[in-house]
């Protein structure tokens, strides 16, 4: 060959899979999300070590038929964006047209699982240091659970409406990642919440 | 070594469009084409729109600049109430707010965003693609930085400029003591920054390990863009936690949570550690990009390779990480256990040792090259005697007794100054000067440039040594005045002539670039004969790039070219396409396409701004400005009728491909 050129244009343009820019850009925005959490963790943690009376006394033990539900549907609708997830990589349109609805139908649960929870929580976040953080982390995870689920709405419907293409293809596997991270984030978070109150519960008074 | 870069390019372009064409359907590279899709839109509109990673990397250069001139001007005011005993220039009220805007400015509205702003504009240059990653998250970074310098602003004219520090410790910002809005425009304008800063570092990790030229391996990416690397992951682990921090602070103030009340289990120590966690981190945020600008100007003044490139690389993640292991040197003074003590001490003191690796092997490739002094040059020089002195006032205060002992005094106030202008600001304007030629097309004046240093040179002693030794007398800093028996006077007056001549040396570089800005000399494509790929394509260079995005084979890309290095071809020009590469060795893995202009950054900038700064005065505007983001969020994802007519046509060419087969 006479010119010493490297033709890309054999190469495809765009893919599904994680050599993807915007995949990248996903995990990035997680990892800073991610930080935030293990912030949030953190404060938790700072706190606990400056108060002998943690979690306060005046906080009963919590009811864990609503938080169990609620976990146990995050968990449950990893199954349908799963499916829709690996359907996008190979450019199949009904598992994602059914996978991210049902994450909706899955988020809205949730939302009405939570506010269940807070309403019986029993303290607000002016009560007490440890009301603050645990309203905190409720808001933080609240807000994450509220993005991922118009996501998949938006996403769902961006793929009905129009032909999908494999930008939007790329758009569903970031979703489906994204919806994990809100999973896997929430389980520090209920063992917190929930579990160490339990732990840590100190004789009848 | 010469002048490999520039024939080469020339050549590129002087290619028939099509040549090298084996699928002949496809599109080829062809200027014109380029010209064409790459355009710049017209316009207020345009101007709103615009993607394009070079006229996003200047807006915030200069809007960095802007803030720059009016922290300095703050600065200035600082030092004229100062200039003698009970001077009555600024009430305490006034100077209180004074010397928070300075540091506020200074930090967040200044040496973070511009240091981003080199970045934005040179990383894509130098890794050899035509755009950033993701280009509409940078436009978006771009207002919403502005919008939250904006809003500090309004709100100092309104009087209710924030007044308790650029860290503004609690309980002095808390709710008991700081009633009024001042610290929550502080909080606020800190989500601002934040997220503008973590967009950045998003794009340009990204953008550094996918988007690089064939070739350009890790061990061949320029210094310049590994220091880029290393601050967008420290950006990444250490913004969250001041987002989180002030955070905390507004929710304390506005809806009486106890984070940092210890009447209720929340702990003001608390805030210190979050916010250190970041602040510590910051300063090398600030400092390493430094670093990269010192290596590019070296190199090309030395005339060879920067020597050690795996020690000056180790060196630069070595820094990051030991950044976020030291930042409780900042809390000596609250009564820490005594182990925790000692071991941030050592740990303070053994960040010295990248340093000093790198300040070594800057000496062996200036002592083995052949230096030739220029403007760029002396900044590099400068910065070297200054942050040196800086760097050794640092282990000095590392030592907890002395450190306790001059806390909170002009000591400090010394040593950071040294740090942070001799240690960013000096690199930072030999960058300016550097690479002049490259954004306008025209050589500065040289002159004028050397006298710009010597003033700098002269005004920053001159201010900020007799410092040290008031800080010694047991000034203490952040005192509207002091009195007359004191004996500080003399130095005081010293320090405020000073302050003169460094705005006198600013003042004779922006005169310097606006004059050459239209009037200089023509530079050409590579008046240094510099090596990093930027130096490949016109001054200033086009809007798409390279027509021919480049490969590469050494580390330093134009002087380890062939004659006929190859390029690489088969880019769609009717579109806009980057070619993305592995991330370890830079073989290509696959074309995409990035987005063009868009209003949608302009208007998510403004329904966060809505929801932000509304917060502040009103709770559920937090909400509201959710509700306005994920309305724009909805127009942002909306699909392009072009893609959508694409992948149709691509349809319906598979059904016609198939169909002789069926």
């Amino acid at each position: 060959m006479t010119a010493r050129v490297i033709d890309v244009s054999e190469l495809p343009e765009g893919t599904t899979d994680s050599r993807a820019l915007i995949w990248w850009g996903n995990l990035g925005m997680m990892v800073i999300e991610g930080t935030m959490f293990a912030m949030a963790i953190a404060t938790y943690l700072y706190l606990r070590t400056v108060n002998i009376d943690w979690p306060p006394s005046t906080v009963q033990p919590p009811v864990l038929f609503w938080p169990t539900l609620d976990l146990a549907i995050l968990i449950v609708s990893v199954a349908p964006v799963l499916w829709a997830d690996l359907a996008a990589k190979r450019e199949e349109k009904t598992p994602v047209l059914i996978g991210l609805p049902a994450a909706v139908l899955a988020g809205l649960v949730i939302l009405f699982c939570r506010y269940r929870i807070l309403t019986n929580l029993g303290y607000k976040w002016s009560d007490h240091a440890y009301g603050s953080v645990i309203w905190v982390i409720f808001g933080l995870h609240l807000m994450h659970v509220i993005a991922a689920t118009c996501e998949c709405g938006l996403v769902a419907f961006y793929c009905a409406v129009w032909p999908v293409t494999k930008k939007k293809y790329l758009d569903v596997r970031c979703t489906a990642v994204y919806w994990y991270f809100v999973v896997i984030t929430w389980l520090p978070f209920y063992f917190i919440v929930y579990i160490v109150p339990w732990m840590q519960r100190k004789g009848p008074s | 070594m010469s002048k490999q870069g520039t024939p080469r390019v020339a050549q590129a372009s002087s290619l028939r469009p099509g040549r090298g064409a084996q699928a002949g359907s496809l599109r080829y590279t062809d200027r014109a084409a380029l010209e064409k899709t790459w355009a710049h839109a017209p316009g207020l509109l345009g101007w709103l729109s615009e993607t394009d990673h070079k006229k996003i990397g200047l807006r915030y250069i200069i809007t960095a600049l802007c803030f720059f001139t009016i922290a300095g001007i703050e600065a200035a005011l600082m030092r004229l109430q100062l200039s003698r005993p009970e001077n009555t220039l600024l009430n305490p009220d006034l100077y209180n707010q004074i010397f928070t805007m300075h540091g506020t400015t200074m930090m967040f509205l200044f040496a973070v965003p511009v240091m981003e702003g080199m970045a934005i504009y040179f990383v894509p240059l130098m890794v050899g693609t035509r755009n950033v990653a993701f280009p509409k998250l940078n436009a978006f970074g771009y207002f919403i930085y502005l919008a939250g310098g904006i809003f500090l602003y309004t709100m100092f004219v309104l009087h209710a400029g924030p007044d308790a520090g650029w860290f503004a410790y609690v309980p002095l910002s808390g709710p008991q003591f700081d009633p009024g809005k001042r610290a929550d425009t502080w909080a606020q304008m800190i989500t601002f920054t934040e997220i503008s800063a973590l967009s950045v570092a998003i794009e340009i990790s990204v953008t550094a390990f996918k988007q690089r030229a064939v070739g350009m391996s890790l061990n061949r990416i320029p210094l310049f863009v590994w220091s880029m690397i290393v601050i967008s992951f420290m950006i990444i682990f250490a913004m969250p936690a001041v987002m989180l921090d002030s955070g905390f602070l507004c929710l304390d103030r506005e809806v009486s949570t106890h984070f940092f009340n210890r009447s209720e289990g929340g702990d003001p120590i608390f805030y210190q550690h979050m916010f250190w966690f970041f602040g510590h981190p910051e300063v090398y945020i600030i400092f390493i990009p430094a670093l990269g600008y010192v290596s590019s100007i070296l190199t090309v003044f030395t005339r060879r390779k920067i020597f050690g490139y795996p020690v000056m690389v180790a060196s630069l993640v070595f820094t990051a990480f030991m950044a976020f292991g030291l930042w409780v040197h900042h809390m000596f003074a609250t009564g820490l256990p005594q182990l925790g003590q000692s071991f941030f001490t050592a740990a303070s003191m053994m960040i010295a040792i990248p340093t000093g690796a790198q300040i070594f092997n800057w000496i062996v490739t200036i002592w083995t090259g052949r230096l030739t002094i220029r403007t760029p040059v002396l900044y590099v020089l400068g910065w070297f005697a200054v942050f040196i002195i800086g760097g050794l006032s640092g282990i000095i205060l590392a030592s907890v007794p002395l450190d306790v002992q001059v806390h909170d005094t002009y000591f400090v106030v010394a040593h950071f100054h040294y740090v942070l202008i001799g240690g960013a600001l000096f690199p930072l304007f030999g960058a300016f000067y550097f690479w002049f030629p490259k954004w306008t097309g025209r050589m500065y004046g040289e002159k004028l440039g050397q006298l710009s240093f010597w003033l700098l040179l002269i005004g920053f002693n001159l201010t900020f040594f007799p410092m040290h030794i008031l800080g010694l007398e047991g000034m203490p800093r952040r005192v509207y005045t002091y009195q007359q028996g004191l004996g500080w006077g003399p130095l005081n007056a010293t320090a405020s002539i000073g302050a003169g001549i460094i705005a006198l040396s600013v003042l004779t570089t922006v005169i310097n670039f606006f004059v050459n800005a239209r009037s200089g000399a023509f530079a050409g494509a590579n008046p240094w004969n510099a090596d990093t790929l930027e130096w490949s394509v016109s001054s200033p260079p086009p809007p798409y790039n390279y027509v021919y995005p480049p490969v590469v084979s050494g580390p330093n890309a134009l002087w380890d070219a062939a004659p006929d290095q190859p390029y690489v071809v088969g880019l769609r020009t009717d579109k806009r396409e980057v070619l993305v590469t592995q991330v370890l060795d830079a073989q290509p893995s696959h074309r995409e396409e990035l987005p063009g202009h868009s209003l949608a950054p302009f208007l998510l900038a403004i329904a966060t701004t809505i929801g932000l700064a509304g917060s502040i005065f009103f709770a559920w505007w937090f909400p509201i400005g959710l509700g306005l983001v994920g309305l724009v969020m909805i127009y942002w994802f909306w699909p392009r009728k072009e893609d959508v007519i694409d992948h149709l046509v691509e349809e319906q060419r598979e059904i016609l491909r198939e169909e002789p087969a069926v």
